[in-house]
């Protein structure tokens, strides 16, 4: 049995991990760079290189390693951090300020994000037009472009974008590492539905008012990227719920249970991301051969994914975000990613290489600029 | 409208969970085929329609007597949306809560031709914190024509579940809907009492 | 199986491919028929222009755009864009009937403005803010 585990071992040597990662080596230096290698700027250069090596470095652990969710939470959560810190710079040099007044509502000028995507469905099939007032296409974050790369990460990574792309999940998913045991245990496991109760209202509400309501009253994400000028009891109250929601979903309860709950209970997007898992090739399996029922999956799964039932029945359920949690957490490596089709522990180590290859090229790249930008700046106080 | 619209889709889901399976089996109960369920749900949701109508008026009407100020009814508007809409939120979670139908009482009548008039007045006077908030809403609106609209919007909302009745013994796992719908009317919960939190500050800042 | 490898596959190459392809995606979409900002969102079309001494006052069409069908309120979008003046007044004919509909008064440093309607449809001001190019005002109109 023993021998079994061995052989199921993700690790592998130091020289076949170097061999595993040029591939990502050689297209992350080309997509970074554009294939036009610039180093005619110093503190740019090095915050290329920089990136890039920490990047590969990342990628080429994975494979040494043979684990996955702290490494990739690594990169999440520096995702998320230089993300807001680009915006709010972006938003402070252009604006003075993190608010943004009706006039930028007016000038459509609004950077867009995924979240916004539930909104946008209803009213784009009706009335066939956009809603957000951001920019179709060009300039930052334009809808096309964000829409495109959300579109393409569903369907092949499932709701494994929202552990491998979105760019403010790194947030709950950083709070959630902050205690050893969770503080709160029970929780209701009907809740996992929540999103879907968001969605529904969501969806609903901006078809009929035409207006984006998710992101004018609940977007807890305002509270690290930019928010709406308090001028009345209308923008005071969005504002207090805001930053209620951000306190409450996205810092204490993660913090208190060791669970995604922003992800879990409140992201309308989180939803519609679920049903993705649907078309994805990539998922978590169980080998019921070699489990022992010690659900240790259970307690380490921060999304709700992983109950003893699934357990018992050897599946994961569709809330899944392939964050690798599980898999290390397994001492028997009974869990392992796979793909669609392909029975549990049948190639499994290729079913690994290819997901993590597709999932980390698309984080990497996404969050590639963001982190460059951070890493500039810091520099530029040096140099 | 747009609100009530929301108030009415969200709660009507639980509606329909809760009390379409009290509600269902009578409607469709020895009928012989779809023209028969077409007319008895056509006059289920007709009696429910009128009792809002008249319930509209009513609340209108009892409106301006109570009303008298705009402060005032900022004031009383602003209270009655948090507590009821507390009331809602507190169905949506409360785990005392029991998917009790008032429309039970439909085994104490005998004529079977009355059935579908007499479900759609027990299920539109079923006291619900959803209808309290909409009779609030009715309540405090301008003219008697939007408090009709505010009550159309919830008919609608509600309304719009029961239409696909005779597919509901075919929707497969309704606890999931049920969770969902559920959760949905917490959430509309939420907004009506944020609703009545900026009508009340709204009351004191600018009364 | 073979289904389940192939898909894999074919996302692998879809995701090497993702990147360099993107920003021809992207503007694929972004000609997609209901790639086109909402009137609601945007304001709606010009409809008339009046070039001032320092700024161009803009008049867009009036938006009743609702979900299913046009709705009985929805408002009409003004925008100056140049130079201001301190003091903004001027009167506006928005449905171009030859018959002023409301006359707009905006003290431009402090933000106050004054709207009196000459066409009963005319209710109110919506928003009155500052923008990078000048002034913008929806006012809330009836249908």
């Amino acid at each position: 049995m023993d021998e079994a585990i061995k052989n199921l071992t993700m690790r592998k040597s130091f020289g076949k991990s170097m061999l595993y990662t040029l591939p990502m080596f050689l297209l992350t230096f080309i997509l970074m760079t554009g294939g036009r290698p610039d180093f005619s700027d110093r503190s740019g250069t090095i915050a290329l290189l920089t990136t890039f090596l920490g990047l590969n470095i990342l990628y080429f652990l994975m494979h040494y390693t043979g684990k996955t969710d702290k490494l990739r939470a690594i990169l999440f959560i520096v995702f998320a951090l230089t993300l807001s810190f680009t915006l709010i710079k972006n938003t402070i040099d252009i604006r003075q300020t993190m608010t943004y007044s009706q006039g930028d509502i007016l000038e459509c000028n609004m950077p867009f994000c995924h979240l916004v995507i539930p909104m946008l469905i209803l009213p784009a099939a009706f009335t066939q037009s956009i809603i957000y007032p951001g920019s179709i296409l060009g300039g930052f974050a334009s809808i096309s472009a964000m829409v495109v790369l959300w579109l393409a990460a569903s369907v092949i990574l499932g709701r494994g974008f929202c552990s491998w792309g979105c760019f403010y999940g790194g947030w709950d998913d950083g709070f959630s590492r902050f205690r050893k045991k969770p503080a709160i245990r029970k929780i209701s496991d009907s809740w996992k539905w929540m999103p879907f109760a968001v969605l529904l209202m969501v969806a609903l509400t901006s078809a009929l008012a035409l207006t984006p309501t998710y992101c004018d009253w609940m977007c807890p994400f305002k509270a690290v990227t930019e928010f709406e000028e308090v001028t009345g009891i209308e923008s005071a109250a969005k504002a207090g719920i805001f930053i209620s929601l951000f306190g409450g979903f996205v810092v204490v309860l993660p913090v208190l249970t060791k669970k995604r709950t922003q992800c879990s209970y409140l992201c309308p997007l989180g939803a519609i991301n679920t049903l993705s898992n649907k078309v994805s090739p990539f998922i978590v399996k169980i080998d019921k051969q070699i489990c022992n029922d010690c659900y240790k999956c259970v307690q380490a799964c921060p999304m709700f994914a992983l109950t003893n039932d699934d357990v018992k029945k050897g599946s994961v359920s569709i809330f899944c975000t392939k964050c690798g949690k599980c898999i290390d957490a397994c001492p028997k490596q009974a869990i392992h990613y796979g793909i669609v089709g392909v029975p549990a522990n049948r190639m499994v180590k290729f079913s690994r290489n290819i997901f993590l290859f597709v999932s980390f090229l698309f984080i990497a790249i996404f969050a590639s600029g963001s982190i460059i930008t951070v890493v500039k700046s810091f520099v530029n106080l040096f140099i | 409208m747009l609100d009530s619209f929301i108030l009415g889709l969200s709660s009507g889901s639980t509606c329909l969970f809760t009390c379409g399976m009290v509600i269902f089996p009578y409607l469709m109960a020895g009928t012989a085929g779809t023209r028969k369920i077409i007319t008895d749900l056509s006059l289920f949701l007709l009696t429910r329609f009128l009792v809002y109508f008249i319930l509209a008026t009513l609340a209108f009407y009892f409106g301006k007597v109570i009303f008298t100020s705009p402060v005032f009814r900022n004031y009383i508007s602003g209270i009655l949306y948090m507590l009821f809409s507390g009331m809602l939120i507190w169905y949506a979670i409360s785990r005392s809560r029991k998917p009790d139908c008032p429309a039970k009482i439909v085994e104490t009548v005998h004529n079977r031709k009355l059935v579908p008039v007499f479900l759609g007045v027990v299920n539109s006077l079923g006291f619900c914190p959803a209808l309290m908030l909409i009779l609030t809403k009715s309540a405090t609106e301008g003219t008697i024509v939007q408090s009709y609209l505010a009550f159309l919007g919830f008919f609608a909302g509600t309304a719009l579940y029961f239409i696909p009745v005779p597919l509901a013994g075919k929707i497969r796992r309704k606890k999931v809907f049920e969770t969902i719908g559920v959760m949905a009317t917490g959430i509309a919960g939420i907004i009506f009492m944020i609703k009545g939190l900026t009508s009340l500050i709204g009351g004191i800042i600018y009364g | 199986m073979t289904a389940g490898l192939i898909w894999a596959l074919c996302c692998l190459i879809v995701m090497i491919m993702l990147y360099f392809a993107l920003g021809g995606l992207s503007e694929g979409f972004a000609k997609l028929p209901f790639m086109k900002l909402n009137p609601n969102t945007n304001g709606g079309e010009l409809a008339q222009q009046v070039v001032m001494d320092n700024c161009t006052l803009m008049i867009r069409k009036p938006v009743f755009d609702g979900l299913l069908r046009e709705r009985n309120k929805g408002f009409v979008q003004i925008e100056w864009k140049g130079d201001l003046p301190g003091k903004i007044n001027d009167t506006i004919d928005y449905n171009m009937d030859s018959s002023p509909d409301f006359v707009i008064g905006i003290i431009v440093p402090e933000n106050q403005v004054n709207l009196v309607a000459l066409n009963p449809k005319v209710r109110d001001v919506g928003i009155s803010t500052s923008t990078s190019y000048g002034w913008a005002a929806r006012i809330n109109i009836d249908k």
